[in-house]
């Protein structure tokens, strides 16, 4: 379980450019849930994830994982972020090894596993996101943007996390691409039982994988519920710059024309149902 | 991780201070830097700091701001006062085991710690008061009298802008890598000094590329806007000195005369 209570952010604090990024987050998320995180451009998404990895430390307020309080004196910050893998936005610039094998066991070697286990769980993660085999004797520096992105995010995958975390993981990613990865990062959350914080900007994903979504506005939570909850606050959402899966729009148009559908349909699945019982009738 | 970082930092505003023209900002350092090191007496620094706070004051810039440029030369202002106290020759103060302590070597050990804070002090207002852009262009209009002579001043002060533009974004780029590798399990902080210079290839390499890279893009779009030196170029806005100007100049050669007094009154009265 992870447990903020009162969290807050400020960047340069003290300075010209002092900036709240987060402010007063209280919130508690559920181990084995693949929870969707959205919200405007800056309202402080990558700030708010960051502190639950525990990369940056709160301004105020604490952050308990698994009953651990983070930056607390009794806990091995090291252990818990071999517990948490972030892929953070834009994860590219991290690349350095001289090989693509080598880069993606970066993580597995810090953590002093033994050598065929880092071989097995390089190979999963490079199978994951789908890198061919022989790209792993490449340079990293030689391959396109994408392929670059996919190393990256196998190089926390590669880490088997227990809470995995990904900001944007798939923006600038081509359409197959996107839906390839995550549809492996959904089957991997079921299979392994992982909790899953994603951050998208695409309704449609976050409507198609999650089951929890918290949104942000301007540093502050603003609703935190199911995705078929969050879903039906379409008015809401919008006047937060935010938008509902392209499908929702379209059921709610229908509703409002006359056919009498139910609300919260949030996936081109749901609304095939729904329409076939409706016109069953 | 940098946020103690206030060297070279501009800190945005419309005071006084922020709208003197660069020119005499700079100018106005030098004859400052130099008058800390012909001042012979704390009267005279007395000066300079009744001084000193009054240009931070009227830049409305908080003290503790200015103050905190200071920081990253404690350690430095520290040793040097040691070395003062204890190695300089004297009337005798303190005698004690092999320690002596001179009458001598207090003074000079005080005046080297006003010195460091008042160079540091002296050199922020200027940084923090003047964006980088005006400052290269002061730098760049002060040193154009060398051109005849074969200076390329206009390349140096290209050079300079660039520089000081790039500072935070490299700054903020380490931030981000470092936290990346982090996550990644790196550990940057235990270990031999041999595996902690190990543990920095990770952060150095993406470092490194990036830095290439935007080098090499910004070649790319200055050549795009077909910049090619300074031959022929004119300015969106040329320097102008304006009345607050003459102030400053009267305000500093205030600050010249007393410093001269007091160091005249030093050879008779002797504080
Ligand atoms: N390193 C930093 N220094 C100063 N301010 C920052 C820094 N990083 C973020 N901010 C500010 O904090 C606020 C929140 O930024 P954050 O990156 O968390 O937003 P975000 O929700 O991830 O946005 P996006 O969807 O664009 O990724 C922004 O207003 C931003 O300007
Ligand atoms: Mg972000």
């Amino acid at each position: 379980m992870i447990k903020l209570t009162d969290v807050s952010y400020t960047y340069m604090t003290g300075g010209p450019f002092e900036k709240a990024a987060v402010s007063d987050v209280n919130l508690t998320l559920n181990n084995g849930d693949f929870i969707g995180l959205m919200g405007h451009t800056g309202s402080g998404k990558s700030t708010l994830i960051q502190m639950i990895a525990g990369l940056i430390k709160p301004t105020s307020g604490t952050i308990e994982i698994d009953g651990q309080t983070l930056h607390s004196k009794d806990c091995n910050m090291r252990k818990i972020r071999f517990k948490t893998g972030l892929v953070m936005q834009y994860p590219e610039y991290q690349l350095f090894e001289e090989t693509v094998f080598k880069d993606i066991a970066f993580g597995p070697s810090n953590m002093q596993l033994p050598d065929e286990d880092i071989k097995r769980r390089v190979e999963f993660a490079a199978d994951l996101v789908g890198l061919a085999p022989e790209i792993l004797e490449k340079s990293p520096f030689e391959l396109s943007g994408g392929q670059k992105r996919r190393v990256a995010i196998a190089g926390v995958l590669a880490m088997e996390p227990q809470l995995l975390i990904l900001d944007e993981p798939t923006a600038g990613l081509d359409p197959a691409g996107r839906d390839e990865i995550l549809c492996k990062i959904k089957d991997m959350h079921r299979r392994l039982g992982i909790t899953v914080i994603l951050v998208s900007h695409s309704m449609e994903d976050l409507a198609n994988i999650t089951n929890r979504i918290v949104v942000m506005n301007h540093g502050r939570v603003a609703m935190h519920d199911k995705t078929s909850e969050i879903f039906k606050k379409s008015e809401e959402l919008q006047k937060m710059g935010l938008a509902v899966p392209q499908i929702t729009e379209i059921c709610e148009k229908l509703r409002a024309a006359g056919l009498p559908l139910s609300e919260g349909i949030y996936t081109v699945e749901m609304a095939k149902a729904e329409i076939e019982k409706v016109l069953k009738k | 991780m940098f946020k103690d970082i206030t060297l070279g930092q501009y800190f945005p505003g419309h005071s006084f201070i922020h709208r003197l023209d660069p020119r005499t900002k700079i100018l106005a350092v030098i004859i400052y830097i130099t008058s800390i090191f012909c001042i012979k007496s704390f009267l005279g620094y007395a000066v300079l700091a009744a001084f000193t706070v009054l240009c931070v004051l009227s830049s409305k810039i908080p003290f503790k701001f200015v103050l905190k440029g200071l920081k990253p030369i404690m350690i430095f202002v520290i040793i040097t006062a040691i070395f003062n106290l204890f190695l300089t020759d004297g009337k005798i103060l303190v005698r004690w085991s092999f320690i002596t302590i001179t009458y001598e070597g207090v003074r000079l050990a005080i005046f080297m710690v006003l010195r460091l804070f008042f160079l540091v002090l002296g050199t922020s207002i200027l940084t923090l008061t003047t964006s980088p852009i005006a400052l290269t262009d002061g730098i760049e209009y002060l040193l154009s009298p060398l051109k005849k002579v074969g200076v390329p001043a206009h390349e140096l002060a290209m050079m300079m802008t660039i520089a000081l533009r790039f500072v935070p974004t490299l700054l903020e780029e380490t931030d981000k890598i470092i936290k990346a590798q982090t996550a990644r399990g790196a550990d940057f902080e235990s270990g031999n000094l041999i595996n902690r210079a190990k543990a920095m290839i990770p952060i150095l390499i993406p470092l490194f590329i990036s830095a290439f890279r935007r080098a090499d893009d910004l070649a790319v779009a200055m050549e795009c806007r077909c910049y090619r030196g300074g031959e022929n170029r004119t300015r969106l806005r040329e320097l102008k000195m304006k009345k607050g100007d003459v102030f400053g100049w009267f305000a500093l050669v205030c600050l010249v005369g007393l410093i001269v007094l007091a160091n005249v009154a030093y050879g008779r009265i002797n504080i």
